[in-house]
C-alpha cells in the first residue's frame, strides 16, 4: 500500500492538534500476515471516535481473524480536510498511513443521525465515489453499521451493504465472504448479491423503493430486484457476549479524547423499556458478563493501558446482578493507586449515593439525574418508572453527602406532552433547589448549582414512539421559553439543545430512501460536521429540501396510527412491531410495563427472534447493599469530568 | 515535590520523530501512563483528586523535539535506578524513550525550572546565507499583545551552517521565547523561503 506519511508530515505544522494524525499510540499496530484489508472508519474527528466501542471491538475482531487485517481511519478536522483537498492528499488510514481507497473494504460506523454528511465527506476525501451506484469494480466495498443502521434508508445511496446488529461475528464473516468471492474473481454485483443473502446484511441497491401507497398496501417498502433475496433483515447478535473476555486490547491515545479511559463493557442490553429509547430496544436481550470476568478484565486493562480511570460501561450498569461484588473488588484493587472508577449511567436512590461514593471516592463534581419528564403522568407515558420521591430522596442524599452541583435532564416534545408537563419541569426543579438549600449548611449555599438540560424529543425507529411526530422547532422553542419563564429562581440555569439540529435528526431518524438524496444534496451544498454546533449549516439542508421538493417537516413531524408501515419495517431488531404498537397504546393509557430482567416476560419478542434469552450472572433482585431495585431514578454521574 | 519520606527518581528521555508533534500536556499524560504500565511504586497525592506524584521538565512547544528531556517521579519505596529504567523502557513508545534514571535530593529544584538554558538545533528545508535576528517579536497571549525583546532570551547564536541552525535560549521568571517562533521570525525577516523541517532541544542546563 502507498505510504502517504511523507506527504502528511509537512502539513501537520499547519493544523490544530496534529496528534490526531500521528498513529504510533501505545497499543496500535499493523497485522503483518494478512492479505485482505479493512479500514474501520469513524465519521468524525479522532478525539470523538478513538474511544468508540464499535471501532475497538471490530478492529480486534477483524485482526483476530485469519487473513484479515484492520486499520483505523477518522475524518480529519475541518482545517485538515481543507488542507488535504488543497494538497490533493487523499484520506489515509492511521496505522499504515495508506490511502483509504486502497483497502479492500471500508467500514463506516453510524453512531448518530447527524453523522450522515460526514460519511460523504469521508468517501469524497478518500476518492471513493460517494454514491454506491457510481463505484467501479476495483473500488472498495463500503460497509455500514451501528445504531443508525436500524433505519438504513437515509444512508441507502452511499453504502454497498449495511450490517444490522452486533458486529463481533458478523463483520469478520462479511469480510471473509468478500475475500473469498474476490479471490474467485466475482464481480461487484455478484458480491453484493451474496452479501444480501448473508444474515443481518442489507444491500439497498438490490431493492426497489416503493411508493407510499404501494408500501402500505404491500406491508413493506422494499421490493427485491432479484429472486431469493430476503425482505426482512434480522439483526445479528453476538451470542458469546456473556462469556467473552471483558478486556480486549485497545489503543491508548496521546491527545485528549472523549471517554479517555479504560472502558469495560459489563453488560449489554437494557430491558427497562423506556418507550423513547432506541438502544433499549435494539440491544435486547440483556446479557451480563460475570463478576470474575469483569474484575479480572479491569485489572488486566489498567495494567496494560496505564489508564487512571476505568468506566464500567453499559446502558444500565447498576442493574448488573453482581454490581456490589464487582465494585467492592475493583475498589479494593484500586485502593491507593489514584484510579477513579466511574459508571456512565446508573440508577440510584438514597442508598445509591453510597454507590456513588464508592465509585467516585472523595471527588464530588456534578451529578446528572434524568427524570426525563416533569410530571408523573408523562413519566408513566414514557415508561420511565420513577417517581418524584425517588428523585427527591436521591437529591437529598446527594447534597447531604457533599455534592453541590446537580443537573436534571429532561426531554421536551414527548408524545402527549402538555404545557402542564413543561411547567412540571420547572416545579420539580425548583423543589430540588429548595431541598438542596435546606440541606446544605448556610455558609456553603452559594456553591449550590441546579441546572436543567433539555433535549427535543427525536422519535426513533424501532421504538414504541416511532409513529409519533416531532414537534416543530418553533413549538420546541415556545416550550423552552415557557419553561424558562416558569422558573422563579435565577439560580437555576436552563440549557437546551438546538431544535434546528434536532429537526434534522428527526428527519434522518424517520425518513425513507428519499432522505438519502436529501443528505447527498445538503452535502453538495456545504453541510458537514452537523453535530458540531458551530459548523451546522441549516441553510444547506433547507436549500436541499427545496431543490428536491422534499417536505422535510412532514417527515419529521407527521404522526401515524400504529398500523402504518414505517420505512424501516424490513429491518428487525428482534422486538416485534406488534409489541411496539401495544406499548404505544399503553403509553396513551399511561400504563407502565415492568422490566423483564426483574420479573416476568413482557412479550417483546426479542428472545424468540434472536434465539437467546436474557443471560444474567445471578437472578436480579433488590440489592441490599446498594438499595437498588426496579423503578429508581436514572442518574448519569459526571464526577470524573469536572 | 519535597517529601523526605519519598524517593525522587529523575528520568531523562527523548521526544522525537512523530511524537515531537505532541504538546506538553500530551507528553505528560503519555509519561504518566507509561509509569503506570511499568508497575513502578509511584506515590499518590492525598488531595481532593488523588493523582500520581510526578513533575515534568520545561515544556517544549508542539513540533519541537528534545533529546535531554526530564521528569521526576516520587516513589514510595526505593527501586534501583537501572531496574526502574528497564521497567519503564519496556512500556514506553520508541519515540518517547527514557534512557537514564538517577535519584535526586528530595528538595532539589523543580524539574520545570532547574535547567533554564536550552540549546536548540534546527534543520531547514534549504541552506540560508544571511539569517537576520529581529530585535523584538510581537506575540498575542490571552488576547493581549506582548512584545518580547529577543536579546533578553537569546543567549547564543544563531549559528548557521548550511541548512543547520544552532542557538541557545534562556527561560526567565518573566517568561520565555519559543524556539520555533524565533526561528520563523528570523526567516521572515531574512526574506528566505526556507521552511523549518524540525527543531530539537539538544541540551538543557543550569545558567
Amino acid at each position: 500500500m502507498t505510504d502517504l506519511w511523507p506527504r502528511v508530515e509537512p502539513l501537520l505544522a499547519q493544523v490544530e492538534r496534529p496528534a490526531r494524525y500521528l498513529n504510533h499510540e501505545w497499543g496500535s499496530g499493523v497485522k503483518e500476515d494478512a492479505d485482505f484489508s479493512f479500514c474501520m472508519i469513524y465519521p468524525d474527528t479522532y478525539e470523538l471516535g478513538q474511544a468508540n466501542q464499535a471501532v475497538r471491538i471490530l478492529m480486534n475482531a477483524v485482526n483476530a481473524t485469519e487473513n484479515l487485517r484492520a486499520e483505523r481511519g477518522f475524518l480529519p478536522a475541518v482545517d485538515m480536510c481543507d488542507l488535504m483537498r488543497a494538497e490533493k492528499l487523499p484520506l489515509f488510514s492511521l496505522e499504515s498511513c495508506a490511502p483509504v481507497s486502497e483497502f479492500d473494504v471500508v467500514g463506516i460506523t453510524l453512531p448518530h443521525e447527524l453523522c450522515a454528511t460526514n460519511v460523504l465527506e469521508v468517501l469524497d476525501l478518500a476518492g471513493i465515489p460517494v454514491l454506491s451506484a457510481d463505484r467501479a469494480e476495483e473500488d472498495p466495498i463500503v460497509l455500514g453499521g451501528g445504531p443508525c443502521a436500524y433505519n438504513p434508508e437515509p444512508f441507502a445511496l452511499f453504502f454497498d451493504a449495511i450490517t444490522i446488529g452486533e458486529g463481533e461475528t458478523a463483520t469478520p464473516e462479511t469480510l471473509q465472504l468478500i475475500r473469498s468471492l474476490r479471490k474467485q474473481g466475482a464481480s461487484r454485483r455478484e458480491i453484493l448479491v451474496a452479501l444480501a443473502k448473508l444474515p443481518g446484511t442489507y444491500v439497498p441497491s438490490l431493492y426497489r423503493w416503493r411508493s407510499e401507497e404501494e408500501a402500505q398496501a404491500a406491508g413493506c417498502w422494499i421490493e427485491p430486484l432479484e429472486e431469493g433475496l430476503p425482505t426482512l433483515i434480522e439483526k445479528r447478535v453476538f451470542e458469546g457476549f456473556a462469556e467473552s473476555w471483558g478486556w480486549e486490547p485497545c489503543v491508548v491515545p496521546y491527545t485528549e479524547v472523549v471517554h479517555d479511559r479504560l472502558n469495560v463493557e459489563v453488560l449489554r442490553g437494557c430491558a427497562r423499556g423506556c418507550r423513547f429509547c432506541q438502544a433499549g430496544m435494539m440491544y435486547r436481550p440483556v446479557r451480563e458478563r460475570s463478576a470474575d470476568n469483569i474484575v479480572e478484565s479491569v485489572i488486566k486493562g489498567l495494567d496494560e493501558t496505564g489508564y487512571d480511570e476505568v468506566s464500567l460501561t453499559s446502558l444500565s450498569t447498576t442493574d448488573h446482578s453482581q454490581i456490589a461484588d464487582i465494585l467492592t473488588r475493583i475498589n479494593s484493587y484500586c485502593d491507593g493507586k489514584g484510579v477513579r472508577i466511574s459508571i456512565p449511567s446508573q440508577r440510584l436512590d438514597s442508598f445509591g449515593i453510597e454507590l456513588a461514593e464508592l465509585v467516585a471516592g472523595q471527588k464530588k463534581g456534578g451529578l446528572t439525574f434524568a427524570p426525563e419528564a416533569g410530571t408523573q403522568r408523562l413519566r408513566d407515558v414514557i415508561n420511565k418508572g420513577v417517581t418524584e420521591e425517588n428523585l427527591f430522596s436521591a437529591v437529598d442524599a446527594a447534597f447531604s453527602s457533599g455534592w453541590r452541583r446537580c443537573k436534571l435532564y429532561f426531554m421536551i416534545g414527548l408524545p402527549t406532552e402538555t404545557d402542564d408537563d413543561i411547567k412540571g419541569i420547572a416545579r420539580i426543579t425548583q423543589q430540588v433547589l429548595e431541598r438542596a438549600r435546606k440541606i446544605v449548611p448556610p455558609e456553603q449555599r452559594g456553591s449550590i448549582q441546579v441546572g436543567i438540560s433539555c433535549a427535543v424529543f427525536v422519535p426513533k425507529a424501532q421504538t414504541p414512539f416511532q409513529w409519533d411526530g416531532q414537534i416543530a422547532p418553533e413549538e420546541a422553542m415556545r416550550r423552552v421559553n415557557l419553561l424558562r419563564h416558569s422558573i422563579k429562581f435565577r439560580a437555576i440555569n436552563v440549557g437546551w439543545h438546538d431544535p434546528k439540529t434536532s429537526f434534522v435528526e428527526a428527519v434522518m431518524s424517520r425518513g425513507g430512501r428519499e432522505v438519502s438524496q436529501w443528505v447527498y444534496t445538503a452535502w453538495t451544498k456545504g453541510a458537514r460536521f452537523d453535530a458540531w454546533t458551530e459548523l451546522f449549516n441549516q441553510q444547506a439542508w433547507i436549500d436541499a429540501a427545496d431543490e428536491l421538493g422534499i417536505d422535510s417537516a412532514a417527515i419529521a413531524q407527521a404522526s401515524y396510527e400504529t398500523e402504518y408501515v414505517m420505512p424501516w419495517s424490513h429491518i428487525s431488531c428482534g422486538v416485534s412491531t406488534k409489541w411496539l404498537a401495544h406499548e404505544r397504546k399503553k403509553a396513551t393509557a399511561e400504563k407502565t410495563t415492568p422490566d423483564c430482567t426483574f420479573g416476568p416476560c413482557s412479550g417483546c419478542g426479542a428472545c424468540q427472534s434472536v434465539g437467546i434469552e436474557n443471560q444474567l450472572s445471578e437472578p436480579r433482585t433488590k440489592n441490599e447493599l446498594l438499595g437498588l431495585s426496579e423503578g429508581e431514578i436514572a442518574v448519569e454521574q459526571e464526577v470524573n469530568h469536572e | 515535590m519535597s517529601d523526605p519520606a519519598l524517593f525522587r527518581l529523575r528520568f531523562r528521555f527523548c521526544k522525537q520523530g512523530r511524537l515531537a508533534m505532541l504538546s506538553h500536556l500530551e507528553v505528560a499524560h503519555a509519561l504518566e501512563r507509561a509509569v503506570r504500565r511499568a508497575g513502578l511504586p509511584f506515590a499518590v497525592s492525598c488531595g481532593f483528586s488523588p493523582h500520581m506524584r510526578i513533575a515534568f521538565g520545561a515544556a517544549l512547544p508542539v513540533g519541537v523535539g528534545g533529546t535531554q528531556e526530564i521528569f521526576d517521579l516520587l516513589l514510595k519505596e526505593y527501586v534501583a535506578p537501572q531496574k526502574a529504567l528497564e521497567a519503564l523502557r519496556a512500556t514506553s513508545a520508541p519515540d518517547m524513550m527514557p534512557y537514564e534514571a538517577y535519584y535526586v535530593e528530595h528538595n532539589a529544584t523543580a524539574a520545570s525550572v532547574c535547567y533554564p538554558v536550552s540549546d536548540y538545533v534546527a534543520v531547514l528545508t534549504k541552506p540560508i546565507d544571511n539569517l537576520q535576528v529581529p530585535e523584538s517579536i510581537s506575540v498575542i497571549r490571552k488576547k493581549k499583545e506582548k512584545v518580547i525583546a529577543v536579546g533578553e532570551y537569546l543567549l547564543d547564536g544563531p549559528h548557521v551552517e548550511g541548512n543547520i541552525i544552532k542557538f541557545t535560549l534562556v527561560a526567565k521568571n518573566s517568561g520565555s521565547l519559543r524556539p520555533d517562533l524565533l526561528l520563523s521570525e528570523c526567516l521572515k525577516l531574512s526574506g528566505s523561503d526556507a521552511r523549518i523541517s524540525n527543531i530539537t532541544r539538544v541540551d538543557q542546563r543550569e545558567q
